[in-house]
């Protein structure tokens, strides 16, 4: 038999909860009661959930009627009669809240959205940008370096760089560390994957201050010596589990990263997922390394090479202004040594990791955005205590004749006060229990949420504790405060002055009238700008990227260098699978190209032009891609001019090149391109053809220039095979993950999907930012119905002695309603003009990320006022339904 | 607090008088203690053997949460009700050290008296209802 988890966590606070007894009983009884406990925990009717519940309710009763028993006699009365209170004010509260199921469910959703939205948001902005480095010693003593040029403030590091600092900087630093992201496949236990691994120098994680839990880290003086010399590689905890079931048996293994086999000499430690909130990479592999890894290109002597990321630790006492003061030293002192590399550099940029969020180059903006959504729905949260508390009023006085009677009966004021103030927190405490499901709702989702890019890239969101702290507070916080006004008003009852019903419009609710309308034109903003978001969505779907049919296009990504294959057996790698994938029934056409378009990496490299003059500050750098033949045609691109590409350009062929029509119109308006020259990568190219003009950065770009050049002309590893199937994608897709490990086992194949999948990269900004700001759209006019429905309901409820005459007096029910519908209608209507007009400055500032969209799109600012308008109307229609169904003889009796 | 007057002065156990203060003072018992002396009555016993006997006694409308078995039980110690016995050994059941209780002469007598008291009130309601 098994018990679950949850009842040692409960045995665990029932242990904590023993602090109640005075301490002789406690001292005397503790381990015959947690015994008692235990004893209580094994029988059947306290097992599982419903046990556990069952259980916790037992132990409730058992603390209150046995912890003034455990107490002196002397003692004892005062105690048992507030906890009969307390008991008595629960009990009733719990049935006020099941009383009025309609009040319950508006208020605690209301504040449980308002909760659950706020601890998701404060869980992401908090593990994404606030949280320091999770895993590391003393995140507030490192310090991020940068290599300042002209108009880079935030410049990466090249390794003779990193060195030359790490071995000047001993005063100011205890340890420097270097570390990159690179592109590895790994192949273990017969499964390769291609993944984003960390090069990192060998003291890193020494300056991180990681111990491993299983093996040794890199170690200083040995891993930082001898390139290639040390196959040795650093697991993640996640790897660890994921592919080797967290075996300590792992250590002194061998796993082959891009097909050279390392040692793995340790395991991380599972909080520390590296040097960044937003990826967990599975491996780390010493700098040394990386002319294996990445073979042809000595990024070690490379002083001019700048791809790394420079960390260092201070020593105790150091400043960031002292270090700075040091690196200005260093920079004099190279600048002298290596004129060349250094006389663009203007100086080092210090960023403290507690200050950098993802990277400091995002800079304000994050922290800008995360203010904004804090803000966001710290108003929304607000917004929803309000409308909470303006249901609590209208309650309250509806409840004024109870409270009355109960004075007269003898209550003291304080224990009417007790008792609301128990009603309305254990209201906040069922709406704060709501809110953190949202939150753990909201919370799963987004760290579930993966980028349609490989790599280890996650959200680095979780629940803790300080978000749990800060969602009871807030619970807490809320709750006091709705329920100090109802009790204090409540209290105030006199002999019920309220006769003197002010008549009119209803004065106390100015306030909350003009809440309302703020609450509706903050819903409208949100929501027209998701509005915008969906509109863009809609319309890119219909603009044309410059080929056919995305759906029926099957990608696949590898590159065999990765697997340490030389020049020519990757070209004879391509040729077999261009060949063998053209042979499979399913595929009509097949092709490579370096750059897909939509991706998210285009290249653009500068060109000549013969006979053409660029003006000071024109674009000369374009974007290009190496394909082969049959690539025009695969993609299904319009060809208007000329020739495209044929096996028989390569390498022996005079060098040619496809350009678009735009590269055309540019550089020859008016003739024809076909014979033209374009010099670039050292070479002169001649235009064969003139494709239609497509899109290859993004879907909203304006026309850009394009150039293809044959990929048998110019050898590229690192390919993307398109093919083309009239039918059957998935089966594609299956097929060429087959063939590819037929050839390799180790081989792997990345980014396999359809080109319409791929596209949906170019459109994740905008589905984004529907989706967010839809659901806060939506959660505001949530909120603005219910706070709508209970400023009127509060109207109608202090207004029913007027009511009440008016219809004693003849009036007919149909016109009472339309008095309060109108009265609701008119701060609709407000709160709508407001927001459309501030809506039209929020289009503005989104307009950036819209396709086709004008700011003013009249489909999203139509629709979205009348839905609101239209859900207000059915948020006063209830009131006005009340306030038409006055009993005109009762209301006047009544007080 | 005014004694009872307990007729059946043969039921109490040698040593105690009619009117012994001890005994008024702790008279009328709460249903809870009743109930444990009742089970406690059968031999001396565990805590939660205690628990177990009561719910079964009351047809389980008497559940002993732990505070209230051992405030109880410090309790009914205190007022010389009850006291603490050897624990019986390690004969494999019982193995694990727990804290046994016995009966106390007074106890048995503000048992008796109990009972007589609630027999009578039984007998005046059966004999008017009929």
């Amino acid at each position: 038999m098994s018990t679950p988890p949850s009842v040692d966590r409960l045995r665990d606070l029932y242990r904590r909860l023993l602090a109640l007894y005075p301490r002789d009983f406690r001292q005397r009884f503790e381990t015959d009661l947690l015994q008692a406990f235990d004893d209580r925990r094994g029988e059947p009717r306290f097992r599982g959930t419903t046990g556990g519940l069952r259980l916790i309710a037992f132990l409730f009763r058992d603390f209150m009627t046995s912890v003034p028993l455990a107490r002196p006699r002397a003692d004892r009365r005062g105690i048992e009669l507030m906890i009969n209170d307390v008991l008595r004010d629960l009990r009733f509260s719990l049935h006020m809240l099941v009383k009025n199921p309609l009040f319950t469910v508006a208020a605690v959703a209301t504040l449980a959205l308002g909760i659950g939205l706020n601890a998701a948001t404060f869980s992401a902005v908090h593990g994404i940008l606030l949280r320091p480095l999770p895993g590391a010693e003393d995140p507030e003593e490192l310090v991020q370096v940068y290599r300042e040029w002209a108009g880079i403030e935030f410049g990466s590091n090249s390794v003779p760089h990193y060195q030359d600092v790490r071995d000047r900087t001993d005063d100011v630093f205890e340890n420097v560390a270097a570390w990159f992201f690179e592109p590895m496949s790994i192949a273990a236990d017969g499964q390769t994957e291609r993944t984003m691994g960390l090069m990192v120098s060998a003291d890193f994680f020494q300056t991180f201050g990681v111990d491993p839990v299983v093996g040794r880290a890199f170690i200083p003086g040995v891993e930082d010596e001898g390139p290639g010399a040390h196959p040795v590689t650093v697991i993640s905890n996640g790897f660890w589990q994921t592919r080797f079931g967290g075996d300590p048996g792992v250590v002194g293994t061998t796993i082959s990263i891009n097909g050279h086999a390392f040692e793995i000499v340790g395991v991380t430690p599972a909080d520390f997922n590296g040097p960044m909130t937003i990826a967990e990479p599975p491996l780390f592999v010493p700098l040394m390394m990386v002319n294996v890894i990445r073979p042809g290109f000595d990024m070690l002597s490379a002083r001019g090479s700048n791809s790394m990321n420079v960390i260092g630790r201070m020593r105790d006492g150091v400043t960031v202004e002292r270090v700075g003061q040091r690196m200005d030293v260093v920079l004099t002192q190279l600048r002298e040594e290596y004129p060349a590399s250094y006389e663009d550099q203007l100086g080092t940029t210090l960023v403290l990791q507690s200050e950098a969020g993802i990277h400091p180059s995002f800079g304000a903006a994050q922290m800008g955005m995360s203010t904004v959504m804090m803000a966001v729905v710290g108003l929304l949260l607000l917004l929803a205590c309000v409308n909470v508390a303006n249901l609590f009023l209208a309650r309250a006085r509806d409840r004024k004749r109870e409270m009355g009677i109960r004075l007269s009966l003898g209550a003291s004021r304080a224990r009417i006060v007790q008792q609301l103030l128990t009603e309305s927190l254990t209201f906040s405490f069922v709406a704060g229990l709501a809110g953190l499901a949202i939150a753990n709702v909201s919370v799963g989702l987004l760290a579930a949420f993966r980028p349609p890019i490989d790599g280890p890239w996650t959200v680095g969101v979780e629940m803790d504790s300080t978000v749990l702290l800060f969602t009871a507070a807030v619970s807490l916080a809320a709750g006091f405060a709705f329920g100090m006004a109802p009790a204090l008003q409540a209290a105030r009852t006199e002999t019920v002055s309220s006769v003197k019903g002010t008549g009119g419009r209803v004065g106390r609710s100015r306030m909350s009238s003009g809440l309302v309308v703020a609450q509706i034109a903050l819903s409208l903003i949100l929501l027209t700008s998701a509005g915008l978001f969906l509109r863009s969505l809609q319309s890119a779907t219909r603009i044309d990227p410059g080929f056919d049919d995305p759906a029926n296009l099957v990608m696949a990504s590898v590159d065999p260098q990765l697997q340490g294959y030389d020049e020519a057996e990757a070209r004879a790698f391509w040729d077999r699978l261009l060949d063998d994938v053209s042979r499979m029934p399913d595929v009509s056409l097949v092709a490579l190209t370096s750059t897909p378009p939509l991706g998210l990496n285009t290249s653009d490299r500068g060109v000549e032009i013969p006979g053409y003059e660029f003006a000071e500050n024109e674009r000369s750098s374009l974007h290009y891609a190496y394909v082969s033949e049959g690539y025009v045609e695969t993609m299904g691109i319009g060809l208007l001019e000329g020739r495209s590409f044929t096996e028989a350009d390569d390498a022996d062929a005079p060098p040619v090149m496809l350009i678009n029509r735009r590269f055309a119109d540019r550089f020859w308006p008016g003739e024809s391109a076909v014979g033209k020259a374009v010099q670039t990568a050292g070479t002169s190219w001649t235009v064969v053809g003139v494709l239609e003009t497509g899109k290859y950065g993004s879907l909203g770009e304006d026309p850009t220039e394009f150039m293809y050049m044959p990929n048998r002309q110019r050898f590229r590893s690192d390919m993307t095979l398109v093919a083309r199937t009239p039918a059957d994608p998935a089966g594609v897709m299956q097929s060429i993950r087959q063939l590819v490990r037929d050839m390799d086992p180790d081989m792997p194949v990345y980014d396999v999907r359809t080109m319409e999948d791929h596209m949906g990269i170019a459109l994740l900004p905008a589905r984004l930012g529907g989706t967010v700001l839809g659901i806060f759209g939506l959660l505001g006019l949530a909120l603005a119905a219910v706070g709508i429905y209970g400023v009127m309901a509060y109207s109608v409820s202090q207004r029913k002695r007027e009511l009440g005459i008016r219809v004693a007096m003849g009036a007919d029910r149909r016109s009472v309603v339309r008095l309060v519908l109108g009265e609701g209608l008119r701060l609709a209507v407000i709160g709508t003009v407001v927001g459309l007009a501030a809506s039209l400055g929020a289009a503005r500032l989104v307009q950036g990320l819209l396709y086709d969209v004008s700011a003013v799109d009249p489909v999203a600012f139509t629709l979205v006022p009348a839905t609101l308008l239209a859900v207000a109307l059915l948020a006063v229609y209830v009131p006005a339904r009340r306030a038409a169904s006055v009993d005109p003889i009762g209301a006047l009796k009544a007080e | 607090m005014p004694a009872l007057p307990v007729p059946y002065d043969n039921a109490l156990p040698p040593g105690f008088t009619l009117y012994d203060d001890r005994l008024a003072d702790l008279l009328p018992l709460t249903p809870t203690v009743f109930h444990m002396l009742v089970a406690l009555s059968a031999g001396p016993t565990h805590g939660y053997a205690i628990a177990q006997e009561v719910e079964e006694l009351t047809g389980g409308q008497l559940v002993l949460g732990p505070g209230t078995l051992y405030g109880s039980l410090q309790r009914m110690v205190a007022s010389d009700l009850i006291q603490e016995a050897p624990n019986p050994g390690e004969d494999g059941l019982h193995a694990e050290r727990r804290r046994y209780y016995k009966i106390t002469g007074l106890g048995s007598a503000a048992l008796r008296a109990e009972a007589e008291r609630l027999a009578r009130a039984v007998d005046a309601v059966r004999e008017r209802l009929g």
